[in-house]
């Protein structure tokens, strides 16, 4: 009797030490980390902000996207505001340009729409599931994807500053070119 | 006869604005959400974050805390907008119970194990302790005693 109950809570403490190890292994393998340069973009159904319908990224293949992740609480994304209202109006005709609201109350995210006059599309990704797919931990970051879906540049910056403006216009021009 | 009922609609109206304005009585408060709620940023609950994203939740809760709105009411509303996220605590339904009942059922299963153990343990110590003995002395030693007793005396 004794040695069949130790056996039995041996064999309970490797099955939870077993168990323990599996979800770290998996935690482990599921951890989300940004797409590299060169890869294929994860792909997005996104409902578009303050409105009704969606935006999938495979629906824009053919044309070069801008994915730019912002949020109404952040400060740089006020000043880079202007700047992409300008660049999406001059290549428009070439690049579709893309805002996602990361982590942040709708209301408020309209409100920053309206006064900072953006006009390209606006998707809201409420779980963030799409910001965990493009490895985001802080807003502002810009992905230009290329006609084919893959990444041609990744800014973890507003594109407004010095260090990340040059990289944002060569992406841009790599992914007109591509 | 219209006139009086617009004047008496136009009053109504203009008493229900600032009651319906202004909470007397609130349903709930900042500080007890702001350990419900997560901030979506920092991973933390609201009540352990300074960042920009928390802030703005909480601003939006104190609004809504100032219209008598319920705890309920506002978890539900920034599950609408963050998803199941948001909550600092897991939904009780679903898979998500089982984050509810895992810790209890291992709680339950370590005293039954710590309970087992010692009435084993115990049950162990009085089979080995030994029968006691009879303390008992012979005569010669018992009169060589009563003997060196009385000589102290």
């Amino acid at each position: 009797m004794t040695g069949r109950l130790k056996l039995a809570g041996q064999l309970v403490a490797l099955a939870c030490v077993a168990g323990l190890l599996a979800l770290l292994v998996w935690r482990l393998t599921h951890q989300q980390h940004a797409p590299k340069v060169g890869a294929a973009a994860p792909g997005f159904t996104l409902k578009r902000l303050g409105g009704s319908g969606t935006v999938s990224l495979a629906s824009l293949r053919g044309k070069p996207v801008v994915l730019n992740f912002w949020a109404s609480w952040c400060d740089p994304c006020k000043a880079e505001a202007k700047a992409l209202e300008a660049d999406w109006s001059r290549y428009r005709s070439q690049v579709q340009f893309i805002g996602v609201d990361y982590h942040d109350l709708a209301p408020d995210a309209v409100r920053f729409v309206a006064a900072h006059r953006l006009s390209f599309p606006m998707l809201q990704d409420g779980s963030g599931a799409v910001t965990g797919a493009y490895g985001i931990s802080q807003v502002p970051e810009t992905y230009i994807v290329s006609r084919s879906g893959r990444i041609v540049a990744h800014i973890a910056g507003p594109i407004t500053s010095s260090g990340f403006s040059d990289a944002f216009r060569r992406g841009l021009a790599e992914a007109v070119r591509s | 006869m219209i006139v009086r009922v617009l004047a008496v609609a136009a009053a109504a109206l203009a008493l229900a604005g600032p009651a319906a304005a202004a909470c007397t009585h609130p349903k709930t408060s900042l500080g007890y959400l702001e350990g419900q709620v997560m901030c979506p940023t920092c991973h933390t609950t609201l009540d352990q974050s300074d960042s920009a994203a928390a802030r703005q939740i909480e601003a939006y809760i104190a609004k809504r805390i100032a219209q008598c709105a319920s705890a309920q009411q506002i978890e539900n509303e920034l599950v609408a907008n963050y998803g199941q996220g948001i909550l600092a605590a897991p939904p009780r339904k679903g898979f998500d119970l089982l984050a509810w009942w895992l810790p209890i059922g291992g709680v339950l299963l370590g005293a039954v194990l710590l309970a087992l153990g010692v009435w084993r343990w115990s049950r162990r110590r009085d089979d080995e302790l030994p029968p006691p003995e009879a303390p008992g002395l012979d005569e010669e030693t018992e009169r060589q005693l009563d003997e060196l007793l009385a000589r102290l005396d």
